[in-house]
């Protein structure tokens, strides 16, 4: 519009400035969610990635897997109720392993499952491994970067038992380690001494309708249900690591706020005696006010287009250095969020704008 | 008889109200026809800007009647009130009235664009004025490079540029020396003569009068008619 475009232009150097500050800030902010996105799946993608509604712990564990323990006689049962006709058995062992020949070591996270259930997660290398053979396991692609290739051979710290990697699968980590799928006959050669009282599992992963799942709760003793979300907060870390970003990201959308509303305040108080002048000479306080919507919204547009550039930009520099994950649909969630706060923080400028009096001009000599 | 531009009927404003209240205006009266250039005089704080602002449809008063030709312009709306300033009237103020980020040619082009006026028509309209004040090769330069007395020309050229029936100038030579004061005064009137305008111009300067037709005198919250001081 004429007044904002123009004004834009004569004072270019202040605008440069608070542009350039949006840019920070939205870069930040950008740059954060997609830390947290991408901390929270390399953290835990194995979970978000799970075909499952629910699962079933056992009681008082805190909605943490690891500390769950439930029984083949528990899994005939829950199999036997009606809610629990889609279910799955999962194990979850987290261990130290090598690769055989070498005494690297590093972490994993050993999911024990059904192949034929919905459990099993997609190979993208490979073929899927089935139920009997117990030495071989499905790795999940990030231990390629590591250098593992298909038919090579991992050794478990604690057991010495030695697998063969017989697929690769993707998405498939749990707390910051790769998931590696196994059957059950793999399962029990790392616990001897579980099939005594036959094979042990940490969850029961289930599909099904909210009230299938209360009946089976209140059916049922000794377990709890919890949703997948609840499972990703059970995860040891997550919810800190992700709570300490989100309030981050939180305090930044303030800071915006507040920046461009101090900002925008200021010029308009400077230009209070303009305004009624504006006003006098015939200009209304819509037009008015539409020039200063048009200033802010165009001001964190522009700032919104660099910074989104810029956080592409550093993210592709960092690719695999730092877990980063941004889909498009969240930085436009972001960016709308961005405007939002941006509009907010110009309502005390248009407040004032709006309130200005064309008598202001009159007989002020200023 | 000629056409009465600004009519004030009865006219009074009270700032304040209750104990506090100050009688500013006191029951005036005012008739201005086509092609007269009134001058308003008086001691400071006699209410002069008060009585432009009634005058300019920027502030109602208490009591009393204002119309504008045939319309009376202490009915209408806010919104309307801002259109008829648009269209009607054409303010001079004292000084700094100029938007500092428009060039002077785009200090017109304003005017025209807030009455919803595009093309090429406005643009010519706006190279015309300038070139009559004089202003041609100042065009594309902003209000601080400018003289005092080429800013309050332009700010002249934008009270013409909407071609009003009506000018209100408050103290419009006041940061001016008397010999660009008194340019800008006298182009006012030529503008008024010629084209039968009326034009209602707040003056400390006693030097401006004798290019005025009627002066009128406030104070005390009463207004009074001079006689026109004797043309040397
Ligand atoms: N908004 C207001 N509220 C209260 N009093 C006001 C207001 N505006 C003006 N006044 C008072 O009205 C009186 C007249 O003010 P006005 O500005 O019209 O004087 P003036 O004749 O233009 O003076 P000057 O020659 O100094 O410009 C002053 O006493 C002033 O204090
Ligand atoms: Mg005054």
């Amino acid at each position: 519009m004429f007044l904002a475009l123009r004004e834009f232009r004569h004072a270019k150097l202040r605008y440069l400035l608070i542009g350039f500050i949006m840019v920070l800030i939205a870069w930040l902010v950008l740059f954060v969610t997609g830390l947290a996105q991408g901390l929270s799946s390399d953290n835990a993608s194995s979970i978000q990635n799970m075909k499952a509604d629910y699962l079933v712990l056992q009681e008082e564990s805190d909605h943490r897997i690891n500390r769950s323990v439930l029984t083949d006689e528990l899994w005939n049962e829950v199999r036997s109720h009606p809610g629990g006709s889609d279910a799955a058995q999962l194990g979850v062992h987290m261990s130290t392993l090598t690769q055989e020949g070498s005494s690297t070591k590093f972490d994993a996270a050993f999911f024990a499952i059904d192949m034929e259930s919905f459990l099993a997660p997609k190979v993208v290398e490979g073929s899927r491994i089935s139920n009997t053979d117990a030495g071989v396991v499905m790795a999940d692609s990030s231990l390629k970067d590591d250098g593992y290739r298909l038919g090579d051979r991992i050794v478990d710290q604690a057991s010495g038992t030695s697998f063969e990697i017989a697929a690769f699968t993707e998405g498939q980590s749990f707390s910051h380690a790769p998931v590696i799928h196994m059957n059950f006959e793999g399962w029990k050669s790392l616990q001897p001494g579980s099939s005594k009282h036959g094979a042990i599992y940490n969850a029961i992963a289930l599909n099904g309708s909210t009230e299938q799942m209360e009946a089976l709760v209140s059916d049922i003793p000794g377990i709890e249900l919890i949703t997948k979300k609840e499972a990703l907060q059970g995860i040891p870390g997550f919810q800190e690591e992700q709570g300490s970003l989100i309030m981050m990201i939180v305090f930044l959308f303030v800071i915006a706020a507040f920046v461009l509303a101090v900002f925008f305040y200021v010029i308009t108080i400077q230009k209070m005696n303009q305004f009624g002048v504006l006003k006098a000479i015939g200009a209304g306080t819509g037009y008015l006010a539409r020039n200063l919507i048009l200033q802010v919204l165009s001001l964190t547009l522009v700032s919104l287009a660099i910074s989104i550039g810029l956080t592409y930009g550093v993210s592709y520099l960092l690719a695999g250095v730092v877990p980063f994950s941004l889909t498009p649909s969240v930085v436009l969630l972001c960016s709308l969020l961005f405007l939002a706060v941006s509009l907010l923080g110009s309502l005390l400028s248009l407040y004032r704008v709006i309130k200005i009096d064309a008598i202001e001009a009159i007989g002020r000599a200023a | 008889m000629t056409q009465s531009k600004l009519l004030l009927d009865q006219v009074s404003k009270e700032f304040g109200d209750g104990d506090t209240s100050v009688k500013v205006l006191d029951h005036i009266s005012l008739d201005i026809k086509s092609g007269e250039f009134v001058a308003v005089v008086g001691p400071s704080g006699s209410g002069k800007s008060t009585f432009l602002s009634i005058a300019g449809a920027l502030l109602s008063p208490s009591k009393g009647r204002i119309w504008m030709y045939d319309q009376e312009i202490t009915k209408l709306s806010a919104k309307k009130m801002n259109q008829l300033r648009l269209s009607h009237i054409g303010f001079i103020f004292q000084s700094s009235n100029l938007i500092p980020y428009l060039t002077v040619r785009d200090q017109l082009l304003l005017m025209a664009k807030l009455a919803g006026q595009h093309g090429q028509e406005p643009k010519q309209r706006a190279d015309d004025l300038l070139h009559r004040l004089g202003l041609s090769h100042r065009k594309s330069h902003y209000p601080e490079s400018l003289s005092g007395g080429e800013r309050q020309r332009v700010a002249i050229a934008r009270a013409w540029m909407s071609d009003p029936e009506l000018i209100l100038a408050d103290e419009p030579t006041a940061s001016l020396d008397s010999e660009r004061g008194r340019t800008v005064v006298q182009m006012l009137a030529d503008e008024v003569k010629l084209r039968q305008k009326a034009a209602v111009m707040v003056t400390h300067d006693q030097r401006m009068l004798d290019l005025c037709d009627r002066i009128v005198y406030i104070e005390d919250g009463k207004l009074s008619e001079q006689p026109r001081p004797i043309q040397l």
